[in-house]
């Protein structure tokens, strides 16, 4: 404590030195003088005793145990006046610094954000969601109705509580005269308090909200939502809003900064569960032998709820099993009576807690490994940055060696000169990191938006916080290091002034220097080759061809449940839209649809045919006016279409693609045969060409398609219009027809087809845009460092140069002299750059389509980028050298 | 034969310091004086070397110091010992006398 004062007392206690130390040599002199001497002989005795004055306040300063602090405060405010002298270098220095602290911050912030952050819950590693499924099945299934949950709930203790949510849904918000769209999802009563949310403003639903019977419709806000449509009124809490129509109460605001567990996917308004049926709200679900027009709570077979419990360490295990045996005594009951084949793949269901401390996050399976390949790059671009520095303040030291040589002479120790070189990186290294944190929060920003897989960006919470800005700190530390500490180890080495030998100038070949150079290279061919088997591997996507003229298809996604629509109703609003948008002009055909091309929206479901003992197995189903498959391009390779005379009552028929056909039959010449759900209760009348009706990565679906007549309650959400010239054009007036002739009905969206795929193509396109960007930079900085060496070693060499152009030298054989010197340097780069792509390369597979890694194109491609590069940056310094005048040269000796 | 050095022993200024101070506070120059009286001029206390110990038993708490007035209306910075100070000066004037008398022990030893 006493330290820390003496430390900021320090001109104070200075002068008390100063004093002291005069002082006392006043009393050494009067005792003198009263001893005989004369005043001035006293004084110089004086003087000669104590020895000088300077020494002993130097001396006692450093007893004073603060000179390490003091000594680097003022290395500080020297290194600050030697960059002010020259502004240009600090400048270049600081934005390189900048930029490549910022990037890497920014690529850290997201992935944390998206990857590792928990969620903002209280002790959330005790959260787990229940999960179950059979051990061979591709994707984990978290869905149970919700009588299954009260028999899993009540196996358990009474303290653990099963929470139940619905998956987050869209439904209309309507205040007054604003009608918007926003994510809800539908919660049990205890679900704030399983997870230990709190309200804001108001409370959080509790188990009081449950019973249907005596509860009133309320609802919670979240805060995001909150201030976006109310503004923070404080007389939200109390107010009614409606909910696709419904009056509801809103009866709190939840704690600001919870969204809900599906990080990236924030939730605005919770609902209790039995309000489901009265807002007709329709998330994820799968269905056995169940009606979902009527209300989905009571119904055993909807499982449409992920159950979430929380569970310290100590208890995890006993509350699983618990709940996997209760879970399993089911199963047994429920297929005792069952096919021996089914009941073998039912019994092979488990039931199993999983850890929920992060979240659900499907951007995070997505994006994941994106991000950390764009982490890897952005790191391997600020160490070339880092290089280059180095290079940079090496060669300003040699410029100030005369005065390091001086230093020396005075007495300065190497450890004091190491400090003083670390020093001025450190401090170019500080203000370069506070710049980098507007590159980063900036950078942060932009790369969500570059990430969002629809037109919504993706809602993540990048605060500033501590640790995002401690992350900048280390970093400009370590960096500051990293291309401080070998020219800083150079000026400690220092030769005392006129130990080194003047007159002839010696040439340096600068090894470390050109070491820095080759690895540069080496690390930017990476970056390069990474980059452009990104960028083809987005090409090889756009190219895929979908199996129908996305680029011709303007799509528009509708919501005829909402607006209210009685199945009656159907059939005539079906008419008025074709009608409606058959008219639009530059419109060839028109079709409808139960889920449009490329939204990734599916309804899957079982299907057996006769004689067949492997049980039911998955297709995947659409619903379709005729004529569909000509509007949108899909190719009949036998049979027929739909047309207005497969109508309901009648026979019902199907199309299949070639690869349900194949999948179920062996081939796909199986117009006429039968299959089903369980009965055989459809006609196969014609097979389509397999196509990509979801996003472009997904894999090929076994499709079937039914008549949209022939399923009288069913809404269809997708109009698809064929266009013939510029579709993009025709989007608005498509919009137009619709929104003139049906004003109630809900528009989500309308876009072309192609639009639509492009857009789930967005992680491609961040990869190959970002990993463009960090190549180019690389290649610049690489370059610049070599530029540099090689201007400094001719440098060194001008006199020799100018003696050889005095002898008769050619030109150009001084250009190719220079350049051969060089060439080592970048054949090393090379060289090394491809052994480093051999492990690199496993990194990046899963992430290329196409194409192999090892792609002898793409390398090949970037080897001779990288070669040109060399070429060029190391030929400017070689044209001037033989351009040299040789007098002059000489005279420069 | 070179003049008997009248430096103190290595080691013991900061013991010295400490019990002058412990018969009454005074400043640097006087504290050199004392020594060198009560030494009989065995001891010579070199002034800057007094400083710096002086900077030192400061910093590690063991004496106080402030500006005071001194006989001559001059101004100089009056050292006391602390009571941490005094605890040391107990425990290091043991330890001189256990070891001095250790090294008599030795120099009496016959054979």
């Amino acid at each position: 404590m006493r330290w820390l004062l003496r430390l900021l007392r320090r001109r104070a206690l200075d002068r008390d030195l100063d004093r002291e130390v005069r002082a006392h040599l006043e009393l050494l002199t009067d005792d003198l003088m009263r001893s005989g001497l004369s005043a001035t002989e006293a004084r110089r005795q004086a003087a000669l005793t104590l020895g000088g004055v300077e020494q002993v306040k130097e001396a006692s300063r450093d007893a004073r145990g603060t000179h390490f602090v003091e000594d680097f405060l003022r290395d500080v405010r020297y290194a600050l006046r030697s960059l002010r002298r020259s502004p240009g270098f600090t400048l270049a220095a600081i934005l390189t610094l900048a930029v490549g602290i910022g990037a890497n911050t920014a690529v850290w912030s997201v992935l944390d954000a998206l990857v590792w952050r928990a969620l903002p819950v209280e002790r959330s590693e005790e959260l787990h969601a229940v999960r179950h499924g059979a051990p061979s099945d591709e994707d984990p299934n978290y869905l149970f109705s919700y009588p299954r949950r009260g028999r899993l709930q009540a196996a358990l203790p009474g303290s653990a509580r099963l929470g139940a949510m619905s998956s987050i849904g869209g439904l209309y918000l309507a205040t007054g005269q604003r009608n918007d769209p926003v994510s809800a999802q539908m919660v049990s009563g205890d679900w704030f308090q399983v997870l230990g949310v709190g309200a804001g403003q108001g409370r959080v639903l509790n188990e009081g909200d449950d019973d249907e019977a005596q509860a009133h419709p309320v609802v919670v806000l979240s805060d995001v939502a909150w201030a976006r449509f109310f503004g923070r009124d404080p007389k939200t809490v109390g107010s009614t809003v409606r909910l696709n129509g419904q009056p509801v109460t809103v009866v709190g605001i939840a704690e600001p900064g919870f969204d809900g567990l599906t990080v990236g996917q924030p939730v605005y308004v919770w609902a209790p569960l039995w309000l489901q049926h009265q807002v007709g709200f329709y998330g994820n679900f799968s269905s056995n032998d169940s009606d979902t027009e009527k209300p989905w709570l009571p119904q055993d077979g909807i499982a449409w709820l992920t159950l979430v419990t929380r569970a310290p360490a100590a208890l995890t295990n006993q509350v699983e099993s618990r709940l996997a045996t209760r879970y399993r005594a089911e199963l047994v009951e429920r297929f005792a009576n069952a096919d021996s084949v089914e009941r073998t793949r039912a019994l092979q269901e488990r039931l199993q807690l999983e850890p929920l401390a992060r979240g659900f996050s499907p951007m995070r399976a997505q994006y994941g490994d994106p991000l950390r390949v764009l982490m890897l790059s952005v790191g391997l671009v600020l160490l070339i940055a880092c290089a280059n520095l180095a290079g940079l303040l090496m060669a300003r030291g040699a410029a100030r060696g005369q005065e390091v040589a001086v230093r020396v002479s005075l007495g300065a120790r190497p450890g004091r000169l190491l400090r003083q070189g670390l020093s001025e990186s450190l401090t170019l290294a500080a203000l370069g990191g506070l710049v980098s944190v507007a590159v980063a929060w900036l950078g942060g920003l932009g790369l969500l938006r570059a990430a969002s897989p629809t037109s919504r960006p993706v809602s993540l919470s990048l605060a500033l916080d501590a640790r995002v800005l401690g992350f900048a700190a280390i970093l400009a530390l370590v960096t500051g290091l990293l291309f401080g500490l070998a020219p800083a180890l150079r000026a400690a080495r220092a030769a005392p002034f006129g130990a080194a030998a003047t007159g002839v100038r010696v040439t340096h070949r600068l090894p470390l220097g050109r070491v820095l150079v080759a690895s540069q290279l080496a690390l930017s061919l990476v970056l390069v080759a990474a980059a452009s088997l990104f960028v083809k591997t987005l090409g090889n996507y756009l190219r895929v061809d979908p199996g129908y003229a996305a680029d011709q298809i303007v799509e528009a996604r509708i919501e005829p449940r909402v607006a209210g629509y009685k199945y009656e109703e159907l059939p005539g609003l079906y008419r008025r839209l074709l009608d409606a948008v058959g008219a639009v002009p530059g419109v060839r055909s028109v079709g409808l649809s139960l889920y449009g091309l490329g939204t990734g929206a599916v309804r899957l479901g079982g299907f057996r045919i006769p004689g067949d003992t492997r049980g039911s197995r998955q297709g995947q189903e659409n619903y379709v006016t005729p004529g569909y498959f000509a509007t949108v391009g899909m190719v009949l390779v036998r049979g027929r279409e739909f047309t207005a005379a497969d109508r309901d009552g009648l026979p019902r028929v199907s199309v299949v693609s070639q690869a349900f056909a194949r999948h179920f039959w062996g081939t796909d010449d199986v117009v006429g045969r039968h299959f089903g759900y369980g009965e055989p209760q459809f006609e196969v009348v014609g097979v389509v060409r397999d196509a990509r009706v979801n996003r472009v990565k997904q894999a090929i679906p076994r499709m079937v398609f039914h008549p949209l007549a022939q399923a009288p309650q069913e809404y269809a959400l997708s109009v698809e219009a064929r266009v013939a010239g510029d579709a993009g054009a025709i989007v608005a007036a498509v919009r137009a027809a619709i929104a003139k002739a049906q004003p109630d009905l809900p528009i989500r969206d309308v876009v072309m087809v192609s639009d639509l795929l492009e857009r789930g193509l967005s992680r491609e396109k961040l990869l190959a845009r970002l990993a463009g960007v960090f190549s180019a930079m690389a290649l610049l900085l690489a370059a610049i460092g070599l530029y540099g060496v090689v201007a400094y070693s001719v440098a060194q060499r001008s006199n020799e140069m100018g003696i050889r152009l005095a002898l008769g030298a050619v030109p150009w054989k001084i250009w190719r002299m220079v350049l051969g010197d060089s060439l080592g340097m970048v054949v090393v780069g090379l060289g090394a750059g491809l052994l480093l792509w051999l492990p690199v390369q496993g990194l990046v597979r899963n992430l290329v389509f196409g194409l192999s890694p090892t792609d002898p194109g793409t390398l090949s491609f970037a080897v001779l980028l990288l070669a040109l590069v060399g070429i060029l940056a190391a030929s400017l310094p070689a044209w001037r050298a033989a351009r040299v005048d040789p007098a002059q040269a000489l005279r420069g000796q | 034969m070179a003049a008997p050095s009248t430096d103190v022993i290595p080691g013991t200024l900061d013991l010295l310091i400490l019990k002058t101070l412990s018969l009454q506070p005074m400043h640097g120059f006087g504290i050199a004086r004392r020594v060198e009286q009560i030494s009989r001029g065995v001891f010579k206390v070199n002034p800057g070397s007094l400083l710096v110990a002086l900077q030192r038993l400061e910093r590690s708490g063991w004496l106080d110091a402030e500006w005071k007035q001194t006989e001559n209306s001059r101004r100089a910075r009056v050292y006391a010992l602390t009571r941490a100070g005094r605890r040391q000066l107990e425990l290091q004037a043991a330890e001189w006398s256990r070891r001095t008398s250790a090294v008599a022990r030795l120099l009496r030893a016959e054979g």
